[in-house]
């Protein structure tokens, strides 16, 4: 049976260190020929807090765009969400007034959410 | 001109397995000494000096052990100093699918190494707590 790297390991390696193919590659033909587990995490490891302690913006990691679903929808649709429905359905039964604050608090929220995206 | 401008990060892994992190800021002409062996041994290497050549090279000439993250940040900065050109291979499959970074000197590397030589000789010279004994 052939060992497997830890994936783990890589999965940090690949979020983390940027072009980390060769590095990947050299670990893993390492581990191929007799490394340990611990040998493969060790040099991981270090791989990581080496590029997390250079302060270099070619060393920071890469963050690529990602669609965020601000209405907390289940099925990512952008649209709906199920507490945004049982929140709207009790505010309109029970104190319609209220709607407002809701519509308020919720583009708040929305612009708490959108300059958290611009701060990332 | 310096070379070597700023922020370094060295990780040292002892033969116990202790960690040890050292971080300098200055400007510098000369290398340090794993940047030195690092150069060193890709030149000692030759064409097929990658990540792993370069670590057997120097852990079987000098005995030190090598990190690979660390030897590749270090090849990174010689890089950005043009100390040291980098190409990527094809992959293979013996390793995941993944390519080899292949490292060459380039002949500013090799003059910093002669710099970085002559001033490390200058300074061993006429120490007599240095010299052998003769038996």
């Amino acid at each position: 049976m052939t060992k497997q790297p830890p994936r783990l390991a890589l999965a940090l390696l690949s979020r983390f260190v940027p072009d980390d193919e060769p590095l990947a590659g050299d670990l893993i033909e390492e581990f191929e020929i007799g490394r340990s587990r611990a040998w493969f995490w060790r040099q991981a490891f270090a791989a990581i807090l080496t590029r997390w302690l250079t302060p270099s913006d070619e060393y920071r990691p890469i963050v690529l765009p990602r669609t965020v679903n601000l209405s907390a929808s289940p099925a990512g649709l952008g649209v709906g969400g199920l507490s945004l429905v049982v929140l709207a359905s009790l505010v309109t039964v029970v104190m319609p007034q209220a709607w407002s604050i809701v519509v308020l608090g919720v583009a708040a929220g929305v612009a708490f959410g959108v300059v958290l995206i611009a701060i990332r | 001109m310096p070379f070597g401008s700023a922020e370094l990060v060295h990780i040292w892994l002892t033969r116990r397995g202790e960690m040890f992190i050292i971080c300098e800021e200055m400007a510098r002409h000369l290398l340090t000494d794993f940047e030195l062996m690092l150069l060193l041994a890709t030149l000692r290497v030759g064409d097929e000096a990658y990540g792993v050549e370069i670590a057997r090279e120097i852990e079987r000439t000098s005995g030190r052990r090598v990190l690979l993250g660390a030897a590749y940040a270090a090849l990174d900065r010689l890089e950005r100093n043009d100390l040291v050109s980098s190409t990527v291979g094809s992959p293979t499959p013996e390793r995941g699918g993944r390519a080899k970074r292949f490292f060459r000197v380039t002949p500013r590397g090799v003059r910093a190494v002669r710099e970085t030589r002559k001033a490390l000789v200058a300074l061993w010279e006429d120490l007599p707590q240095l010299k052998e004994k003769r038996t």
